[in-house]
């Protein structure tokens, strides 16, 4: 649920009264964009991420936008002022590959992943066409089920839907309203699929998957050909089909539109390669939790690079078996590293969630097998940023870039962190305390099964 | 089977092209194997006391009288036998995520290549058992299935691509009688077709697209050529009336691309089959669309028509004594491969099987049991024969000068109840040492706690 009236933490000493009143206006879209207030924040440490850490720092957010930062930051006589000692300001984090928002994938015929409370939601469903170059993914986006990835510190994501082959255009999102359009930062960053497979609808197998990649790319080449030459000439000749998935097709294939491609498996970081080789692609892979063992491969090639945390996917379940518990829990212990390994060999990537559960749970695993914390944040804010080609308004705190931060009490993205406020485009969310993490762990997500019971 | 290569010079040479890029990486030192009781399946016979030098990845040279080098790193056989590399010409080793597309009867357009996993442990325990390349096929779900890969068992590369063997001809998977028909698979959406009737129409039909395909894009390339120097009428100022050649060239097809190929003799055909009567269907729908089908694989009936096979040129590919499994399997005699060699059919024993094809060399030696097969024959069953079938007998499937180094030491004859393989070598390099194995084994046990061997 969206968060209409911020109730004022502890560490936020501003009054009630002072900002209630001013949040009801807040119904529409275009009254919000009139109507937020200036904000500052002062006496914080303020990671900026582009640069250095400051220490009692002031950011100052007016009209959604980043107006100033730094120790000697002016504040505006109108701006709501909160007192950030002892908080962290870090901008918000981007999930370039989430599932925020997304509809829980629907069980497959006896497969994993299908289980829990998912079950009953999904069936009603309609199963959503798997190949689906011209839609936009945006469309998909239930806003105010995508809203609470901002207690996680997020504050754009890019949504990716959990089942399909080709799932359409994706888009860079900002958390903030209630439309998905409205939503949209930056539409047609790319064109989302993966190198899946989809049982019994073709392509069924790996092999036919990639003919498949293969033919649609051949076809939307030739497609624009056909279109080009009716379009100089069309008297006498017939006319090409409208084809919108097509057209997609042709862009990628020019390299007009990147293809950010899922690549579960490791040999699919080479077999992307040699799509990209055979057809000018311009890729960004994701996914990619084993892509450590690729390391002298992803040096040479430096594609743009999303690495999941999401280190215990749903397992594909092959003809025979899949289910090597042994084997599982040594990916899973790979997978885990992988960030580090990766940042250790210099490869630069962004960290994403990849429909993790809990994506900070994910991020602080990461970190805990050796990934820096500082290499964690830019892997999540300005990394991204340069990936989706957005960091020219976001990703970093920086003046004149749109107000998406994050204030943290403890260090962020460490266990003791918490996220006290997010401000998104300029708008402020304040999460709801949750209970502590009891002593025995995190508590079962729902659906999980616990190893205990697995066993 | 005569394999007629000068018919497709262009293909060979760049066949040997790719042969030669391959050579120029491998190691410029030069590898004994000496005191050796070498089977060379070539020519020379059986050497009691020989020496082969491998330099480059290549074979240059074998006899009883070979000066080694000095320098040369000295690989000691006494006691043992060298053999050429096992080949196995029908595999489904180190395939990711399916070896069928299933959804559709007909998917020429896939590639075994593209799903290729050099991470599969398969591959050196097939290199435990003497084996150095393989034909890895797409399943048999499908009439006419996807496009294969000829590999060599080059465990620790990290690519696909590295696995194949160069020079290779690509070929494809076919597949006749149940299996495309499903009759053995209890799955939930029904395809057609559901009878060997449909499984011939199937084929019989797909061709006829490829003709017709083949056609168009023949037309299309005549008509670029002919409109190549753009004609216009200078004397009248009007263009002439001669019909404009097609803006657009047509639309790729690559499931249509792949059945061009095998239409103009560039792909070889395998086709998965069991019963006579399919063999015979098979034979006749290629001799009426004119292609060639260079194995029938399985190929249990083949004792039946194999007067018929040698005739048309078809190798068979089956197994030595596996039988009744299902239906179309009731009719397989011990003595299929025996017989069909004897009537002129190049016969190869396979494993389709990741586990059998560790002993393929058991496998050549029933054929000594049942059909009194000679051992220097049996064993060409598991080593020339399917390399001929590849056609890659120009570098693999024997011991000769000018060969590829993959080679095979086992401890006794390859047909001896008590013989193991001690090492393997692929393109000249070491890719299973048991010795090494062995010892690496202890390490193995202490990470497990203890319960290794």
């Amino acid at each position: 649920m969206m968060k209409r009236h911020p109730r004022p933490g502890l560490a936020l000493r501003a009054g009630a009264g002072l900002f209630g009143g001013a949040v009801l206006l807040l119904s529409a879209p275009a009254a919000r964009a009139a109507k937020i207030p200036a904000y500052a924040i002062t006496k914080a440490k303020v990671v900026t991420v582009s640069g250095a850490v400051l220490d009692n720092a002031t950011v100052v957010l007016r009209d959604g936008v980043v107006v100033d930062v730094g120790p000697a930051a002016a504040i505006p006589k109108d701006a709501r002022v909160f007192d950030g000692t002892g908080l962290t300001i870090t901008p918000g984090l981007i999930d370039a590959y989430s599932g925020a928002g997304m509809p829980a994938p629907r069980p497959a015929g006896g497969g994993p992943g299908g289980g829990g409370g998912a079950v009953a939601t999904a069936a009603a469903t309609p199963a959503p066409n798997p190949i689906a170059p011209a839609s936009n993914i945006y469309e998909r986006v239930r806003a105010s089920e995508a809203l609470r990835a901002r207690d996680s510190g997020v504050t754009t994501i890019v949504p990716i839907p959990r089942e399909g082959l080709v799932f359409g255009s994706a888009a860079v999102m900002n958390l903030i309203g209630e439309r998905p359009e409205g939503m949209v930062v930056k539409s047609n960053i790319a064109l989302a699929a993966s190198i899946a497979t989809l049982g019994q609808r073709y392509p069924g197998s790996l092999m036919g998957t990639m003919a498949f990649f293969r033919q649609a790319l051949m076809d939307g080449t030739h497609h624009r050909a056909e279109v080009g030459a009716y379009e100089k000439a069309p008297s006498g000749r017939k006319r090409p089909a409208f084809d919108p998935g097509l057209e997609v097709w042709a862009d990628v294939a020019s390299g007009a539109t990147p293809l950010l491609l899922q690549t579960p498996r490791i040999g699919d970081l080479r077999r992307a390669f040699a799509l990209a080789d055979e057809f000018k692609l311009k890729l960004v892979l994701a996914g990619n939790t084993q892509a450590f063992e690729e390391t002298a491969l992803l040096k040479e090639r430096k594609p743009a690079l999303l690495v999941s945390v999401n280190f215990d996917p749903p397992r594909v379940g092959g003809f025979f078996g899949g289910n090597d518990d042994d084997r599982d829990r040594a990916e899973i212990e790979k997978a885990e590293k992988n960030p580090a390994a990766l940042d250790k060999e210099g490869v630069k990537f962004a960290l994403v969630s990849g429909f993790a559960p809990d994506f900070l749970a994910g991020i602080r695993k990461a970190i805990e097998k050796g990934l820096p914390r500082e290499v964690a944040l830019r892997a999540l804010t300005l990394t991204p940023a340069e990936i989706l080609g957005v960091a020219d308004v976001m990703g970093s705190i920086e003046k004149g870039k749109i107000a998406n931060v994050v204030v943290w009490s403890g260090e962020p993205l460490s266990k003791d962190a918490k996220v006290k406020v997010v401000f998104v485009d300029g708008e402020l969310y304040e999460p709801e305390e949750k209970p502590a993490v009891p002593p025995g762990g995190e508590p079962p997500r729902p659906g999980e099964v616990r190893d205990e019971v697995k066993r | 089977m005569k394999i007629q290569m000068s018919k497709y010079p262009g293909f060979i040479v760049l066949g040997a092209l790719m042969a030669w890029g391959a050579r120029t990486e491998a190691q410029d030192t030069v590898t004994a194997i000496t005191h050796a009781k070498i089977m060379t399946v070539g020519p020379a016979g059986t050497i009691e006391n020989g020496t082969i030098l491998i330099k480059g990845g290549k074979i240059t040279a074998v006899g009883a009288s070979v000066t080694v080098p000095t320098g040369a790193t000295i690989i000691d056989a006494s006691g043992r036998v060298v053999t050429p590399g096992l080949i196995d010409a029908h595999s489904h080793t180190a395939v990711e995520d399916g070896v069928n597309e299933c959804t559709n009867i007909v998917t020429a357009e896939v590639r075994v290549t593209d799903a290729l996993d050099p991470r599969d442990i398969s591959i050196y325990r097939q290199l435990a058992g003497g084996v150095t390349a393989a034909n890895i096929l797409h399943g048999s779900c499908n009439s006419i299935g996807g496009q294969n890969a000829t590999i060599k068992m080059r465990w620790g590369v990290a690519s696909g691509d590295a696995l194949i063997f160069q020079g290779a001809p690509p070929g494809i998977k076919f597949a006749l009688g149940e299996n495309p028909k499903r009759s053995n698979f209890n799955v939930g959406t029904r395809r057609y077709p559901m009878t060997r009737m449909g499984v011939e129409v199937s084929i019989r039909n797909a061709f006829l697209e490829a003709k017709a395909y083949k056609k168009e894009w023949d037309d299309y390339e005549a008509s670029s050529k002919a409109a190549a120097p753009p004609r216009t009428s200078r004397g009248s100022g009007k263009a002439t009336t001669a019909p404009a050649p097609l803006p657009v060239a047509p639309r790729k097809n690559l499931q249509m691309e792949a059945l061009k190929e095998i239409l103009e003799g560039k792909r070889l055909v395998h086709a998965h089959s069991y019963r006579a009567d399919e063999i015979l269907m098979l034979i006749d729908v290629a001799n009426e669309m004119g292609f060639k089908i260079a194995t029938f694989q399985h190929v249990l009936e083949g004792y039946k028509v194999a007067t018929e096979m040698a005739k048309h040129g078809a190798g068979g590919s089956t197994f030595s004594d596996w039988w009744a499994y299902k239906m179309e399997a009731y009719d397989a005699i011990p003595y299929n491969a025996a017989i069909m060699a004897s009537h002129g059919v190049v016969v190869s024993l396979n494993s389709d099987s990741d586990e059998l094809a560790r002993r393929l060399y058991w496998e050549a030696a029933k054929t000594v049991r049942y059909g009194g097969v000679s051992e220097d024959e049996a064993f060409k069953m598991v080593t020339l024969n399917p390399a001929k079938q590849l056609w890659i007998d120009k570098w693999a499937g024997s011991i000769e000068v000018g060969k590829d180094a993959d080679l095979a030491i086992f401890k006794s004859h390859p047909f001896a109840p008590d013989t193991r393989v001690e090492m393997t070598l692929v393109d000249g390099k070491v890719m299973f040492d048991r010795s090494k194995d062995v010892a690496a084994r202890k390490g193995v046990a202490a990470t497990l706690g203890g319960g290794g061997q």
